[in-house]
């Protein structure tokens, strides 16, 4: 089991992901633009209709013009992702150390390394906040109850249990995993010499509740290209096709006696 | 038409079209049996057309904010009528047929076999959308909705399930190139009849060219003009004569619409469009002047460059050297912004001092076509007060008969009342006198509803009627 899920299944799940995101990505360059459908007001120029978009990403604007108590939970949800999975990405890359890396002259290496901590558990618990206020939103709206599918529910599950699990490995020290511990285990997978799964420290056995966290992370990666939650790349693929600028004609009629 | 009960639930359908407007519009209808099969290979020929179709069968996390910004929700509270329960219909079946997930795991994640069932469900809901865009202007993934129901329509089209208003209307576009089915003549009586109209007004006559040789300008009024907006066709008379053009209206081309869009842009949307372009060769014109119809502007502003490719002028890819397609608002508006135009409003036959006017926002105008302004700069320069309703331009809301929903069966007819609910409670809300719908099917559903259904008596115009009105002539011609 451990063999497989620390050992093997890793590359797989890469596999299935990058090649699963380029496989979709191609079927949706099958169809072409075969207008120009793009939403009124026309954006000026490429770059401004560029800048919407991103605008859009960035903020969620049309949830937060529209449907704002989804603004809060969805919003709020996307940037403590970006933070946990930012602080994934440097904190186990750095050891902690990743405030101290970018501001050696004002931050020292304990204080990055409590940053980090801190960051990571308030993030983490937002995570899970915002998650379940979206699975009960789900459940207690009519309008998008009634549009729900099972699987829905079923990806904010998953989301929630690998977040749940997460926070208690950070809340309670016992089972936490350090990051020197974390690092050699992502680093033996990435130079192909994968080893040990992190253990608990007092009973030297595996630390299931990192098993539990790393099996769902990966079974997230597989479903990822597969489903709805290629929504980040859909985003743009779609908005390409809405927002663009229109070249306008020129006014003035020919030939006629009043000129312009 | 009777209601149909699929899975115990009731079904508004437009009637159908008989089998003799089948064979006018060269479509075979397919029997029952063979329709699903036949629906789903039209499905994956239009997925592998249009990326906006895959786009939105792909991207939609079904976060709801679509629902509360949707008319026909609002007015109904019926799941299948939420922007992205409405793609749903057919997003089942995409799911189900060319997705990984949908053939692992079916209903589990909302995957649905097609069955006679679906394509019942479709052309209920598929024409109860209106089309209006809005859906695709609250989304944020910017996810339209609109082209989720002109796929579906058109995969019905292709199995023989049309509506008996657009399969007429479609037909006599094949025959006489308006829907209307009018003939050169009625066009000729009609013209006749206004220009004496005009000469009792002003004073003098003004003559409505047809079929002209050499001439600059081709004006294409909808044909819904004729019959229910005689002022829209007198204004954009008046304009054109105020100018000095030397412009006609084409007889072989007499329709603003395109139901095609709509419907079928298969082979109806390009039978005007080359019908367009035969009139532009055969009469020597230089630009083109669209009349006022919303979807119809989208038609041709957004569709034709790219539907056609017919290089009356000029050569290459670059379109906008052939001969231009253009609305008659905007070149008004350039006109009206440069100060050429003397326009009274304080002395304005149809809108009087003391009334105020509202403007309703045809979706395809505001949310397709960038036509936003330019209505504002007309309206404002010849009426004496506008009252704007809340909310306009680009977050307005649909009239309820958009996409040509005008039927008139009592369940359809229900259902267009409703879908008006929001936009009577903005036209009520701004207290206006008189009603500007610069769109041939906002008027059409407008004059019906609004006081049948909703029991709101007020008048209803077209803007370049305010704009024909308003205007100064010094004799004959201001110049």
């Amino acid at each position: 089991m451990e063999l497989f899920v620390g050992k093997i299944l890793p590359y797989i799940t890469v596999a299935l992901l990058l090649g699963g995101i380029t496989w979709r990505i191609w079927r949706w360059m099958i169809g072409r633009i075969v207008h120009n459908i793009t939403l009124s007001p026309f954006p000026s120029s490429w770059g401004a209709a560029v800048a919407w978009i991103l605008w859009q990403i960035v903020s969620f604007w049309n949830i937060f013009k529209f449907d704002k108590p989804l603004w809060v939970g969805a919003w709020t949800m996307h940037v403590a992702l970006a933070s946990i999975f930012g602080g994934h990405v440097l904190g186990i890359a750095t050891l902690g150390n990743q405030f101290h890396l970018l501001l050696p002259w004002i931050v020292t290496e304990a204080q990055s390394e409590a940053a980090s901590n801190a960051l990571g558990t308030t993030f983490g618990l937002i995570f899970l906040v915002a998650l379940l206020y979206l699975l009960y939103r789900r459940f207690a709206v009519e309008k998008v109850r009634v549009i729900s599918a099972p699987s829905d529910y079923l990806h904010l599950l998953l989301l929630i249990l690998i977040v749940g699990v997460g926070d208690y490995m950070r809340v309670f020290h016992a089972v936490a995993v350090e990051y020197e511990a974390a690092r050699d285990f992502m680093l033996g997978l990435i130079l192909f010499h994968p080893g040990p799964m992190p253990v608990i420290h007092e009973t030297g056995l595996i630390n299931w509740y990192f098993f539990v966290h790393f099996l769902a992370v990966q079974i997230m990666l597989i479903i990822f290209p597969f489903s709805k939650l290629m929504h980040p790349f859909g985003i743009l693929w779609n908005r390409w096709i809405y927002n663009r600028p229109y070249p306008e004609p020129p006014m003035g009629l020919p030939g006629v006696k009043l000129k312009l | 038409m009777p209601k149909k009960i699929v899975k115990g639930q009731e079904l508004s359908q437009p009637a159908r079209a008989s089998a003799r407007v089948l064979k006018r519009l060269y479509v075979r209808e397919i029997p029952d049996e063979e329709k699903p099969a036949e629906a789903l290979k039209w499905l994956d020929y239009y997925r592998k057309d249009r990326r906006s179709l895959v786009m939105a069968m792909e991207s939609c996390v079904k976060c709801g904010v679509c629902a509360n910004e949707c008319h026909a929700y609002l007015g109904t509270k019926d799941p299948n009528n939420i922007p992205a329960g409405r793609a749903d219909l057919m997003r089942k079946v995409y799911k189900r047929y060319f997705t990984v997930q949908g053939r692992l795991f079916g209903n589990l994640v909302g995957a649905e076999d097609i069955t006679m069932d679906t394509l019942e469900k479709w052309f209920s809901y598929y024409y109860q959308c209106t089309e209006c865009r809005r859906c695709g202007h609250v989304c944020p993934f910017g996810i339209d909705t609109c082209e989720v129901t002109m796929a579906g329509r058109e995969i019905l089209w292709g199995i023989g399930m049309i509506p008996d208003l657009q399969g007429a209307a479609s037909a006599a576009v094949y025959e006489r190139g308006n829907q209307g089915n009018m003939t050169k003549q009625a066009l000729i009586e009609t013209h006749d009849f206004l220009s004496d109209e005009i000469e009792e007004e002003r004073g003098f006559r003004m003559e409505f060219p047809v079929d002209k040789p050499n001439s600059d300008i081709l004006y294409v009024p909808s044909s819904a003009d004729y019959l229910l907006n005689p002022e829209t066709l007198k204004g954009a008379c008046q304009f054109f004569e105020y100018v000095g053009a030397n412009w006609t209206i084409s007889s072989h081309m007499t329709e603003a619409g395109n139901f095609g869009l709509l419907t079928e842009q298969h082979s109806v949307q390009r039978e005007l469009v080359e019908r367009l372009w035969r009139t532009v060769a055969e009469l020597g014109i230089k630009k083109i002047v669209f009349g006022e119809c919303g979807h119809g502007w989208r038609a041709w502003k957004m569709y034709t460059p790219t539907l056609t490719d017919y290089a009356i002028a000029g050569s290459g890819y670059d379109y906008h050297n052939r001969v231009p397609i253009v609305h008659i608002h905007d070149e008004v508006a350039a006109y009206v912004k440069m100060g050429k135009l003397k326009l009274n409003p304080r002395d304005n036959r149809l809108a009087p001092v003391g009334k105020s006017i509202t403007l309703h926002d045809p979706c395809n105008y505001c949310r397709a076509c960038n036509l936003i302004q330019n209505l504002r700069v007309n309206l404002y320069a010849s009426v004496p007060e506008v009252r704007e309703m809340t909310p306009n331009g680009e977050k307005n809301f649909c009239c309820g008969g958009g996409s040509a929903v005008l039927y008139d069966d009592p369940e359809m007819y229900e259902l267009r009342g409703k879908f008006s609910l929001k936009k009577v409670e903005q036209i009520k809300a701004t207290g206006a006198d008189i009603l500007c719908a610069p769109c041939s099917i906002c008027k059409a559903q407008f004059y019906g509803v609004l006081k049948e259904y909703h029991h709101l008596d007020i008048p209803i115009q077209g803007l370049i009627d305010f704009v024909g009105a308003a205007l100064v002539f010094k004799g004959h011609r201001q110049i």
